[in-house]
């Protein structure tokens, strides 16, 4: 009955609408005529043109669930409304997976194409009530003599699944890549603007791949990618800084035009009606306050204001990008200075320096681009920062204090970071008036206990009164007067100090020195062994143990800005000489399994964090919170791991331990799966992480796939799993080894099941060998066959068995565990 | 116009320059405007000659002045009008011919106190509306987008005013700076990189001034607004351009290192801080030789702020890396002329190698400073040295940041070398900078146990000690240190002061002193519990009590002399028997209990673990006296040092007055008026 609704119906019924929208109209035009070059700034809607070509080029298969195309619209207002789920009940169906042949023409269906038209408007405001293009009858595809009838019934499948509630981001990027008919993929571009910007946020590297690497997919994928950096600076620079670390070398390609046009802030909102007063305010304004020549002057105290002042809705034509680039080239800036300093202990010095200079340019209207939340930054506190341990490079930690916001709330200005509290009063005797005659010298009798518990209290007393009305020159007259009561008492206590024999009969308070000692050293006794000492070369060492929770409380107490509501704490690392892209990738990847267990229900638990790569060298890694790496704990305790945990925990049967133990072997299991699939190597102790619950964490993903660290070929084992491990487990025959192993397994089977999306992933990067990991031919290939999709469970079962202990009796582990001990002291 | 000469001047029959004539004619009191409407907008088109209109001035007797008054009235008006044109030329020798008046006028009034400068300048009417004006001018030009030529002028033409009399207190003309405050736009100047680095070295020398002036006896807006200044940047830029003075003095005195430093110097550039060892070879210049270095200013305005502005204690400790922030060079008139100047490209490597901050250069200034207490005006620096840290360890702030185990320094302190030392280059350990500081105090008492005994040095010193011990009592900060070198140099301090005792009680009281040092010793053994930092270190205390017990055994006696007799001292040397008590205490508890000891071991000479293995098993039975108030002291304040203050700004104004004789006028003036002359034709 589908078929039986001519798509002709609808486009008159759309034609018949008073035709308002003419800039689509001429963009079409434009679109027409030279299909490759950009739309014109201030245009998103070029793929309602491309829609409309679709539903021209398929007459015959239409499935419009509303034949008028206009119940549709009723949807628009609210964005995103018109998502998967609201899919039609026709379109319900499950779709298949087949992925379309290269002869096959797969066509999308004109309701789904209304309808994302429909998206697309209500994300636009602007446009949300006005009628959907009038398409161009003139405008005839030269595609559409391609169009073949036959395939009619495979094309509908196709629809269907993309129809489908099903049919997600993921999907979109594996037809989107695999396809080579542009039908599907002008579809399948217009899709992308109904899926909710984080889903596609998710797939943006590999989005921006496919658009350096393919020609015909980038032409397909422009408008969207130009409509979104108009809607957000973040994803401008997201996707400028993609394409920078992905793009090949220097070549003028469409990738760095793209690039370079987003950097220029040519792709900007286009300035709004009714704005032009405020325009002429702000430029007034901006007259006063010299603007913008300070970005980047570290020196000017505003090297991160853009001299903007339009608040919400800026229209004056600041730099949009500008502060946040300045702002993160400021940190990879310092990264790069600090690894021309020799010692770490040097480094770290230089480091706080360096943020101390920095941090006099904030607050400012820049951001973290890990944290999701839209926020700026207040604060770089430069004495939290540490730098980590690298022998050549320097990472550093920092930690940095922002301001989370709904619109476009004014800065709080600078503030100094407020005086640290006082223990206890300082006992200070004012002689605060200049006519006050008591002497300089001491005018404090020892020995009298009375007098001094008085004055003792009125000091206290004053020195709030000091502390709150600095500086406070004139003497409060009461003050004055116990000033010189003092004076009177001391020389009073003088005499009767005078008049006792000397050896001071007088004082009540006496204390054995033996007491004295045993107080020092009870507080200077061994503290407890699972606290971390200073230690010089290992400056970040402290920064990590501290828990979040204790740091949260004392950097908040410390900061100036810590009473507003919006204040957070935010840690970052800045890795400058380190190619973060496979980082990214694995980030990604660890995210996928990680859903796929979810979704299974597989208690594995990874912790992903976000990686952010600026350019091929650098870039802004996430930290993990309350951990510290094994390395450390080592070093720092001389323990095994089983001792630390019973340390930080309690003994082997408290519930304490038990819960962490528990943890142990759920992240253990996860991580080792994961170290397997993806041939994670480069496994020393300083790239495994323990979180304060017992999570085993690893970091680093510099080595995966086909490499290894100068593939000396250590490492030969599937994972690592050393006897410490296991003896956290309880031993190679406990129960806890057993859940360990069967975690494995089911862990294995479910990510099987979801294989097709962590392995298109895989295979969309390897385009253009930017990845070294991924240049071996075989890279993929081999990944897919480690889900081993042929064997039956028993045979996994047998499978998972022989890895763990051939992990477990790997020699090769040992080697590099010693390899690394021996070269970079790791321990 | 005017071709009459001069009888002195008959013999130069050339021909004058016109803008000679006319000063010739001027100072006879000519009415030169009246037939002339546009005379002064012509005068200044003339280039001024500076050498020609002084010598004019300086030919006038004090009646001669007092007749001109009004022709030098009229002068004074015209410059300051010109100082509004647009027109650059006469804006510039306008500033040029009012700069060389004042500072020929302060001249005159320096030699005959009788000259009512401000009369003579700005006449008995309207002086307040012309000064404003002026100022207003100035404020606008400093504010202003102008090139860094003319504010440079404008500063230095306020500077000249500031420093005109040596009592700063008794200037006429400054009170109108105090009436019409430039605090902001001067301020303004500190806080960008570019103008910091010119202008900065004057304008926190013009403010240090200015603050100085009259501040105990009215407002001075500039003590109230350096006081709550809270602008980082500002209050940065002001810690930079100090950290870069006294840094300079600390590269130039030991800027002859560099040829015989050779193999090390490489390793030392690395250094944190400064690079200022010595060795055996290369004797360092410091002593009496810098007598008029112009970082005493620098100094003055460093105390001035950690003294006043409380937010300025963020700024101690923020280092600043030259790399990033671009410190200002301070300018080359911080170098006394004779002075090569610093190893430029070892300054430039330690800026680049490594953040400063303004408490490590200060340390290091204050190591080199202390070395020498021989000459009047280097004591005055050292005392002034002593209170700035006075009022630092007195702030909460600057003690936590001193005090924080994660900001740790690599400071090398200057030593003396001595006869009974050899001072080996070593790299010091990396501490922080509370422990610095009392390696600095330490080095200071061991070093000045001299017959001409700098006393009140001493007492800033122990009151310096007291205040950190103090915070540390407080806030329970243990400092992992060996305490022993301070206690060995409190120790000799008292062995001291009692061997020299008749010498030393003719000109001090070495009775408070003495106490004050026995006190020190009294919180260390009643609350030592609180911050030291290990069982041992206190085990340490008593064998070095134990030890040196002869010292505290002189020192009773003679307290006690002195209470039972009917002397002046007499209240004073009571106090101080009774603060030893613990000590006596201790003495009199262990040395039996040793020697039991060694008469049981049948040993004469035992090892240090022996004694203290002795000290650790007896403790319990020895009782102490709990003394309240050990950790109390009087904040400080500024009434005691006024006169060192005076005096020390009296010298900075005459070296700053020295400074601008010799190189502005003489040297640089030629290069100036060219450049200044090139600005104005191209504008």
């Amino acid at each position: 009955m589908l078929e039986n609704v001519p798509i002709h119906g609808s486009r008159s019924d759309i034609k018949s609408k008073p035709p308002t929208h003419q800039r689509n109209l001429s963009l079409d035009f434009r679109h027409l005529t030279s299909p490759s070059s950009g739309p014109p700034p201030g245009c998103g809607h070029q793929r309602n043109r491309s829609l409309d070509s679709v539903l021209q080029r398929i007459p015959e298969d239409m499935t419009p669930t509303s034949p008028e195309g206009a119940p549709l619209r009723h949807d628009a207002p609210g964005p995103r409304l018109a998502l998967p789920p609201e899919v039609p009940a026709g379109s319900d169906d499950s779709g298949i997976h087949t992925p379309p042949d290269g002869n096959d023409e797969e066509r999308p269906q004109p309701p789904a194409a209304a309808r994302s038209r429909e998206s697309l408007d209500s994300g636009n405001p602007e446009d949300s009530d006005k009628p959907p293009d009038p398409p161009d009858t003139a405008d005839e595809p030269p595609v559409k003599t391609m169009c073949v009838s036959d395939t009619s019934k495979k094309k509908d499948f196709l629809l269907r699944l993309f129809e489908s509630k099903l049919f997600d981001m993921s999907m979109a990027i594996s037809y989107l890549f695999n396809s080579k008919e542009p039908g599907v993929q002008t579809y399948l571009a217009n899709k992308l603007f109904s899926f909710p910007g984080e889903d596609v946020d998710f797939y943006l590297p590999q989005l921006a791949t496919m658009y350096i690497e393919m020609g015909d997919v980038a032409d397909v994928l422009r408008p969207y990618l130009v409509y979104r950096c108009k809607q957000s600076a973040e994803f401008s620079l997201q996707l400028a800084w993609l394409l920078t670390a992905f793009c090949g070398d220097a070549k003028k390609s469409r990738a760095t035009k793209l690039r370079d046009s987003i950097l220029a802030e040519e792709i900007r909102p286009a300035a709004r009606r009714g704005h032009h007063r405020s325009q002429s305010d702000a430029s007034a304004l901006r007259l006063a306050t010299p603007s913008g020549r300070h970005l980047g002057d570290l020196a000017s105290g505003r090297a991160f204001d853009n001299g903007c002042l339009c608040g919400e809705q800026c229209s004056c034509g600041a730099p949009r990008l500008a502060p946040q680039i300045q702002f993160l080239t400021a940190l990879t800036n310092i990264g790069r200075r600090l690894a021309g300093v020799a010692d770490k202990e040097r480094r770290n010095g230089r480091l706080r320096a360096e943020l101390a200079t920095l941090d006099l340019n904030l607050p400012a209207r820049v951001w973290l681009p890990l944290h999701q939340k839209p926020h700026y930054v207040l604060r770089i506190p430069p004495h939290a920062a540490a730098v980590l341990n690298s022998k050549d490079k320097a990472p550093y930690i920092m930690y940095v204090e922002v301001l989370e916001t709904e619109g476009h709330e004014p800065l709080p200005p600078r503030l100094l970071p407020p005086a640290p509290p006082a223990p206890h009063s300082p006992p200070i005797r004012h002689t605060k008036s200049e006519e006050n005659l008591v002497p300089e010298w001491p005018a404090l009798s020892l020995y009298s206990a009375l007098e001094d518990s008085d004055a003792g209290d009125c000091w206290s007393h004053e020195d709030e009164e000091l502390s709150t009305q600095y500086p406070a020159k004139l003497p409060a007259p009461d003050s004055l007067s116990q000033v010189s009561a003092m004076s009177v008492m001391s020389a009073v206590s003088g005499v009767s100090a005078l008049s006792t024999s000397s050896c001071g009969s007088r004082e009540s308070v006496a204390v054995g020195a033996g007491e004295v000692r045993r107080r020092l050293a009870d507080a200077t006794a061994e503290p407890p062994p699972n606290t971390f000492r200073r230690d010089p070369q290992d400056p970040s060492a402290l920064a990590l143990k501290e828990s979040w929770e204790s740091k949260l409380a004392r950097m908040r107490s410390s900061s100036p800005y810590g009473a507003l509501a919006g204040w957070r704490l935010l840690g970052c690392i800045v890795k400058v000489g380190d190619d973060l892209r496979q980082e990214m990738l694995a980030a990604q990847l660890l995210r996928r399994l990680q859903a796929v267990w979810e979704l299974e229900r597989v208690p594995l638990r990874l912790r992903p964090y976000e990686i952010l790569c600026l350019d091929r060298e650098c870039g802004l890694i996430q930290p993990v919170l309350n951990s510290v790496s094994l390395h450390q704990i080592k070093k720092q305790s001389g323990k095994s791991l089983r001792a630390w945990l019973e340390l930080e925990h309690g003994p082997p049967t408290s519930e304490g331990f038990l819960r962490a133990q528990n943890n142990f072997v759920e992240s253990a299991a996860a991580y080792a799966l994961t170290s397997y699939l993806l041939q994670l190597k480069d496994r020393h102790n300083g790239n495994i992480l323990l979180d304060s619950t017992g999570h085993i964490i690893h970091i680093d993903f510099g080595f995966i796939f086909s490499i290894s660290p100068k593939n000396l070929g250590f490492e030969s084992s599937p994972f690592k799993l050393t006897s410490e491990f296991v003896d956290v487990m309880d031993g190679e025959s406990s129960d806890m080894f057993a859940y360990f192993k069967i975690l494995f397994l089911r862990g294995l089977l479910a990510a099987r099941k979801h294989c097709d999306q962590i392995i298109h992933l895989v295979d969309v990067m390897r385009m253009g060998g930017q990845l070294p990991c991924l240049r071996s031919s075989s890279a993929v290939s081999a990944f897919r066959a480690r889900f081993h999709p042929g064997r039956t469970e028993p045979q996994l079962r047998t499978l998972v068995d022989r890895l763990v202990r051939d992990a477990l009796h790997s020699l090769s582990t040992r080697l590099y565990d010693n390899y690394q001990y021996y070269t970079n002291g790791i321990l | 116009m005017a071709t009459r000469k001069r009888s002195g001047s008959g013999s130069k029959r050339h021909l004058k320059e016109k803008v000679v004539q006319i000063y010739e004619s001027f100072f006879r009191g000519e009415d030169l405007t009246s037939d002339n409407p546009t005379f002064w907008d012509e005068f200044f088109l003339l280039k001024p000659k500076i050498p020609q209109l002084e010598a004019e001035i300086h030919k006038l007797t004090v009646e001669q002045l007092n007749n001109l008054k009004d022709n030098i009235n009229l002068l004074v008006v015209q410059c300051i009008d010109m100082l509004g044109q647009e027109h650059h030329i006469r804006l510039v020798y306008a500033l040029q011919t009012f700069s060389a008046i004042l500072t020929t006028m302060y001249q005159r009034a320096g030699q005959d106190p009788s000259i009512n400068i401000k009369f003579i300048l700005l006449g008995t009417d309207n002086a307040n509306s012309k000064m404003q004006k002026l100022l207003e001018h100035c404020s606008t030009v400093l504010a202003g987008d102008v090139p860094d030529s003319l504010k440079s002028m404008v500063i230095k033409l306020l500077l000249i005013i500031a420093i005109g009399i040596d009592n700063i207190d008794e200037n006429p003309l400054v009170e109108y700076l105090m009436l019409h405050s430039l605090f902001e736009p001067l301020m303004q100047l500190l806080c960008t990189s570019t103008e910091r680095q010119q202008h900065g070295y004057d304008v926190v020398m013009l403010l240090m001034f200015l603050v100085n002036y009259k501040k105990q006896e009215s407002a001075n807006p500039y003590v109230v607004k350096l006081s709550i200044l809270d602008d980082e940047l500002a209050l940065n830029g002001y810690g930079q351009v100090i950290t870069a003075a006294l840094n300079d003095f600390v590269m130039s005195t030991f800027g002859g290192m560099q040829a015989s430093g050779g193999g090390w110097l490489s390793s030392l550039t690395s250094m944190v801080g400064g690079i200022f060892l010595t060795s055996d070879e290369t004797q360092p210049v410091v002593r009496g030789q810098r007598n008029m270095g112009g970082e005493e200013g620098m100094l003055l305005a460093l105390y001035e702020a950690s003294h006043l502005n409380r937010n300025f204690m963020t700024t101690l400790a923020h280092s600043s890396s030259a790399a990033a922030s671009s410190a200002p060079p301070s300018p080359p008139a911080t170098l006394p002329p004779h002075q090569t100047p610093p190893n430029l490209a070892q300054i430039q490597a330690l800026d680049n190698e490594q953040p400063t901050n303004l408490l490590v250069t200060f340390f290091q200034y204050c190591s080199i400073v202390m070395a020498d207490t021989r000459t009047e005006s280097s004591i005055n620096k050292c005392s002034l040295c002593f209170i700035t840290l006075t009022c630092i360890v007195e702030e909460q702030f600057a003690n936590s940041i001193m005090h924080d185990q994660n900001l740790t320094f690599k400071v090398q302190l200057y030593r003396l070398p001595m006869r009974h030392r050899k001072i080996v280059p070593e790299e010091p350990p990396s501490q922080p900078l509370a422990s610095t500081l009392i390696d600095l105090l330490v080095e200071f008492m061991m070093c000045h146990l001299l017959k001409k005994f700098p006393g009140e040095l001493y007492e800033l010193c122990v009151g310096v000690l007291l205040r950190l011990l103090s915070y540390q009592k407080r806030c329970r900060v243990r400092l992992s240190r060996d305490w022993r070198p301070l206690w060995a140099a409190l120790i000799a301090l008292l062995k001291f002061l009692v061997t020299n005792e008749s010498t030393l009680l003719r000109r001090h009281n070495i009775f408070t002193m003495a106490q004050q040092v026995v006190n020190i010793f009294n919180l260390f053994i009643t609350f030592g519990d609180t911050f030291l930092p290990t069982p041992a270190s206190y085990d340490q205390l008593y064998y070095e009590l134990i030890r040196m017990h002869q010292v505290f055994d002189n020192l009773f006696y003679m307290a006690l002399r002195y209470s039972t007799g009917d002397g002046e001292f007499k209240a004073e040397a009571l106090r101080l028997a009774n603060c030893l008590v613990n000590v006596r205490a201790i003495i009199q508890h262990f040395s039996p209990k040793i020697e039991v000891w060694l008469a049981s071991q049948s040993l004469s000479t035992p090892t240090e673990d022996q004694i203290l293995e002795v000290v650790r098993k007896n403790y319990d039975s020895l009782i102490l006296k709990l003394q309240e108030g050990l950790e109390a002291y009087e904040r400080y304040t500024e009434r005691a040092h006024r006169p060192l203050l005076a005096r020390l700004v009296r010298a900075a104004s005459g070296a700053a007055r020295l400074r601008a004789d010799a190189a502005a006028l003489r040297d640089h003036s030629a290069a100036l008026l060219h450049h200044y002359t090139t600005i104005a034709e191209r504008s």
